[in-house]
């Protein structure tokens, strides 16, 4: 295993451990999701499996030391496939009083806790409310507590650099992270790689960083308090072989719309206003002018997914991303874009709500706004991610629906799958789906009297789309709005048998969307409980359906994408189960829907915290509903 | 062609008629409505412009002249309510080789969709923005509008209207437009002369068209439609020329020195050399805000129509492609492997 | 496309058309009524106001009176654009198909 430089070996008693559960917690400013993102990034390139949880305030910078400063970055890894970020912590870094009291509740007994003794001032615990420091008190006597002076150690570290006490301060994350990288065996030339290139313009902070991170490993070596380390061998049979990478949600997302346009050949545009959690998905776009994707930062919500609509009038791949309260005023577009029936992805990833809610945290809210949310009799697809990786594969396939079917599309990600991260398999680009579409170019109907017209609504037969015609293509000229408009011709209508069929067809083409069936994971066959999930829950879920089939029981299992079309085998897989338990961030939003269209009596199990289910928690909810009687 | 002020649309091979650019839509104004008007005038005036029918594209939103489009044998988009300059400026910046005109009216354009409207005349995207001023709300039947005198008595103000209505010259102007003209409906040789200057240039134009509605606000603008009251109503600017109007060019505007105001008055020996000279291409945009708001608001006399300012700045699509192809030339083409890749990874092997 | 006055126009010229007309393009000769073809707009406002039911979009002129557009026309042909009949003095003369209609009596 690669150490650095200058580094001693491993001389301490190494144990070994199948998986770790740390999280970083510390002020908003103290660059914890950045030592979160290095510790995993140095994890994933060991070869273990991980999967990570940032929970960041919506504030930017809450007043420094505060309870609503508090900032963390949970990371799961081990030596086999796992699915969650981890229920608890073994290991909790807390960087001054309020990350220790923020988190505590969450860290079991008997786990290690690491604090920043020199935080621990009467003024920060007074802060918080600690009346006396938890470290003398005895609170932490149930823990394995290590009082580490890091910011002393760190500026003393770096006391041969021209550096101010600030910066020398801001450098004791990489101190942190140094330590915990010496008890975890993490490789640690990959930080200091990323270092030189992040400070490439400043070395003299690149070579502090990195003095940083080195002395905080060499002090696990050798202080008194780690008596040893850990060792998590890699998850060798975990993974299928191929070449991978650590991904978060947002971030494959944004890739793999720079896919779609590759596979459609068409140039990506991309409408969007800043919302958190979306506003990554901009930022990374913006980034990627070399693939030809335009994104237009618009002046409000409606205004990004109305340049949207427009360039997909165009010809562009087109693209729109919010959360919940931007889906709200982007509604009345949607509808228009449904009339039209232009090609349209619009990405909500959703946050805590009503209203602006929780921005920061997760909900799967949203459900029934993107199904029903417009006036009128408006279908829309709806496709939702299970996983951080699976919003690539996910976010090409809305990009099918929505080009083959000339369809709006709602991909519903949301706040834990944007920021949460796992190891991807890099895919091979020419084995994605092609998406080329052909536009019309000539004219597609010919009159009674023997005249060829171009007929702007005259339906493909089988996938019922509308033919596309761009401005540029001579002869096709041709005028489309939100009125109704007659089959066919696309001329202004207000009959009333038309409106009647264009509803009924405008329905049926969303209907006839073709879907993969469901797939039911059921070892035994003879399951008498099938847990169905949607979306983000799908981690959770499989961890604690694992544990149960650990135990012994019979659960089958099931995963909804497809959300509107459902899979044409979903009434049949729901009639064959006794009872069926559907866990939801929400209050029941699928579960009504399953109970309203297959009449089938499913079990809400819901929760609204703004955080994932816990996989033992929901663990306990499936083992109750088993031997309920 | 000469000037090939659009260089990216392109040009229509043959010469076209009025008849080409007819839909084959029965037009659904009221008789009488000033719409007609502008629809002969621009049916009228684009194959002088001779770009290529199909390169063409106009974008509505929701009103009476939000009609417009069905009635245009060009591509074209009748949307929702006041978002037609989004819409189009999703059109316009992807796609440089389009003319892609935006036809709204005083509720769409200033109500509904103000937000739109400024944020396109700021970024100048190659939009052409008719804005039909009516000063009434007609499709939804006689409420009073953004651009209403104040005391309008409407349906929903009975007790006369409240509000201080929008001069969308002087909006435009505080929007940092760079093209920005008025011109009256009935007025074809103005408003042909108007639009023609508007198509070719760089940028968002933005051409508000005093229009009749003779059904809920017939005669807003007969004092600068009647020939007799017209004449001294009305101030016809001329770039480059000294802003005269009136009998015998007997009036002019100056500029008052002692407080910066401009000032009608009876042009004279005496004074002659102090008219100010019309200059639409003058970066301050302050003259031309004085010269946007100068008509007495209860009588429109002395009502400037013409190119109030036309000013040069580089327009967004143009640059938006340009940053696409400077990331091209830095970067190199986008390479999908690569980026899926990127720097760290790992690699399971059998 | 363009709006024609007809036959019953001719010695009756109420005029209730010109005070509609959004564009001033409908010019006054001697007999009757004239419409600019191409300063007319297609709005329709004259047609309703004519008492004698005179005015007709070009489509829809009644066979007997056909050949009413091309009179328009030709009389245009040689009178031109002029850009509003307000500023006009009536025209001179009228078309000779017009002229040549025999002369209506109040009584008629």
């Amino acid at each position: 295993m690669p150490e650095p430089a200058g580094a001693a070996r491993h001389t301490k008693p190494t144990r070994r451990l199948h998986q770790v559960v740390i999280r970083f917690a510390g002020d908003s400013g103290d660059g914890m999701q950045l030592t979160g993102d290095r510790f995993t990034s140095q994890t994933a390139a060991f070869g273990n499996d991980l999967s990570t949880l940032p929970n960041f305030p919506a504030e930017i910078r809450a007043p420094a030391g505060t309870l609503p400063g508090v900032s963390s970055f949970q990371l799961h890894f081990a030596d086999h496939d796992i699915l969650t970020p981890g229920d608890a912590p073994d290991v909790l870094v807390a960087m001054n009083p309020a990350a220790l009291k923020a988190n505590l509740p969450d860290v079991p007994a008997g786990a290690d806790i690491i604090v920043d003794s020199d935080e621990f001032t009467p003024r920060a615990l007074q802060k918080v409310g600690y009346a006396t420091s938890p470290l003398d008190s005895g609170a932490l006597d149930r823990f394995n507590a290590h009082a580490v002076p890091l910011t002393a150690l760190t500026t003393e570290a770096l006391k041969d650099f021209a550096l101010s006490r600030k910066e020398a301060d801001r450098c004791k994350n990489m101190f942190a992270l140094g330590l915990l990288s010496w008890m975890y065996h993490r490789p640690t030339t990959g930080t200091e790689t990323f270092l030189k290139r992040k400070f490439a313009a400043r070395p003299h902070l690149a070579d502090a960083n990195i003095a940083a991170l080195r002395a905080g490993w060499n002090f696990g070596e050798t202080t008194e308090t780690f008596a040893a380390s850990y060792d998590v061998p890699p998850a060798t049979s975990a993974f299928p072989p191929g070449t991978y990478r650590n991904i978060s949600g947002n971030l494959a997302l944004s890739y793999g719309l720079i896919a779609a346009g590759r596979r459609a050949d068409l140039p990506v545009y991309l409408g969007s206003y800043p919302i958190t959690p979306a506003s990554d998905i901009l930022h990374e776009l913006s980034r990627h002018k070399n693939f030809g994707v335009r994104a237009f930062q618009a002046e409000d919500e409606i205004a990004a997914i109305g340049a949207a609509l427009g360039a997909a009038f165009g010809g562009s791949l087109a693209v729109t991303t919010t959360s919940g309260p931007g889906m709200a005023l982007k509604s009345e577009t949607v509808g228009l874009a449904v009339s039209l029936e232009l090609p349209l992805l619009i990405i909500d990833i959703q946050r805590g709500g009503p209203s602006t809610g929780l921005p920061t945290k997760t909900e799967q809210a949203d459900l029934l706004q993107a199904m029903y949310g417009r006036n009128g009799e408006a279908p829309v697809p709806v496709v939702a991610p299970r996983t951080p990786a699976d919003c690539f594969d996910t976010v090409i396939e809305a990009a099918r629906i929505a080009l083959t079917y000339r369809t709006p599309v709602f991909l519903l990600s949301d706040g834990y799958l944007a920021h949460g991260s796992e190891p991807w398999k890099i895919p091979d680009p020419d084995e994605l789906p092609d998406l080329r579409q052909q536009f019309a170019v000539r004219p597609n109907h010919t009159t009674d009297d023997g005249t060829e017209v171009f007929w702007p609504y005259k339906r493909h037969p089988d996938t019922l789309a509308r033919p596309w015609a761009v401005p540029g293509t001579p002869g096709l000229e041709h005028r489309i709005g939100g009125i109704e408009k007659q089959d066919g011709t696309g001329h202004i209508s207000y009959d009333p048998g038309n409106h009647d069929h264009m509803v009924r067809v405008r329905q049926a083409k969303i209907d006839g969307i073709g879907v993969p069936d469901l797939l039911v994971d059921d070892p035994t066959d003879d399951a008498d409980l099938l847990v169905l999930g949607w979306g983000s829950s799908y981690g959770p879920i499989t961890a604690a359906v694992r544990r149960l089939r650990g135990e012994g029981e019979r659960v089958a299992q099931a995963h909804l994408r497809h959300l509107n079309p459902r899979p044409r085998n979903l009434g049949t897989v729901l009639a064959r189960y006794r009872r069926v338990l559907v866990p939801e961030m929400n209050l029941g939003q699928l579960s009504a829907l399953l109970r309203a269209t297959y009449l089938k009596d499913v079990t809400a199990h819901t929760q609204v915290t703004g955080m994932p289910f816990s996989a033992e928690r929901l663990a306990t909810t499936l083992r109750e509903a088993l031997h309920a009687r | 062609m000469p000037g090939d002020p659009l260089p990216l649309v392109p040009w229509a091979g043959t010469r076209q008629s009025a008849t080409e650019f007819k839909s084959d839509q029965e037009v659904r104004w009221c008789p009488g409505c000033g719409d007609y008007a502008v629809l002969a005038a621009v049916q009228g005036f684009l194959p002088e412009l001779g770009l290529a029918r199909e390169n063409i594209v106009f974008v509505s939103g929701i009103g009476c002249s939000s009609r417009f489009p069905y009635y245009m044998n060009t591509y074209g988009m009748h949307s929702i309510h006041g978002r037609a300059p989004a819409i189009a400026t999703g059109l316009a910046t992807s796609r440089t080789d389009l003319s892609v005109w935006v036809v709204t009216g005083d509720g769409d354009a200033l109500s509904i969709g103000g937000n739109h409207l400024i944020h396109a005349l700021r970024r100048n995207v190659n939009l052409k923005i008719l804005l039909f001023n009516n000063r009434i709300y007609g499709l939804t039947k006689g409420q009073y509008s953004p651009t209403s005198e104040t005391g309008k008595i409407t349906r929903s103000t009975p007790m006369g209207s409240l509000e201080t209505p929008f001069n969308p010259a002087s909006l435009a102007i505080g929007a940092e437009a760079t093209f920005i003209a008025r011109t009256l409906d009935s007025d074809r040789h103005h408003l042909v002369d108007v639009l023609r200057q508007a198509a070719v240039h760089q940028g968002t134009a933005l051409v508000e068209i005093y229009q009749n509605c003779n059904i809920f606000n017939d005669g807003a603008f007969a004092v600068l439609k009647d020939k007799r009251s017209a004449q001294e109503a009305v101030i016809r600017l001329e770039h480059g020329k000294p802003i005269r109007f009136g009998h015998a060019g007997g009036k002019g505007v100056i500029r008052d020195t002692a407080t910066g105001r401009l000032r009608v008055v009876p042009v004279t020996a005496g004074n002659e050399a102090d008219v100010l000279v019309h200059d639409a291409h003058e970066t301050d945009p302050g003259t031309a805000f004085a010269l946007s708001r100068l008509a007495d608001p209860h009588t429109l006399h002395h009502t400037p129509i013409g190119v109030l300012r036309q000013v040069e700045r580089p327009d967004y699509d143009t640059q938006m492609a340009g940053q696409l192809d400077a990331a091209v030339e830095r970067d190199g083409k986008g390479d999908l492997a690569a980026l899926l890749a990127g720097t760290d990874t790992w690699t399971v092997k059998e | 496309m363009t709006y024609v006055i007809a036959q019953p126009c001719i010695d009756v010229k109420d005029k209730a058309c010109i005070e509609e007309c959004p564009v001033d393009c409908i010019y006054e000769g001697p007999r009757k009524m004239y419409i600019q073809p191409d300063e007319c707009v297609d709005c329709g406002a004259c047609e309703p106001v004519c008492p004698v039911e005179a005015v007709f979009y070009q489509d829809d002129l009644p066979a007997d009176w056909a050949d009413y557009l091309g009179v328009e026309r030709d009389f245009f042909a040689t009178v031109g654009a002029p850009g509003g009949a307000s500023s006009q003095p009536p025209l001179e003369t009228d078309h000779p198909a017009v002229a040549g209609e025999p002369q209506r009596t109040a009584s008629s």
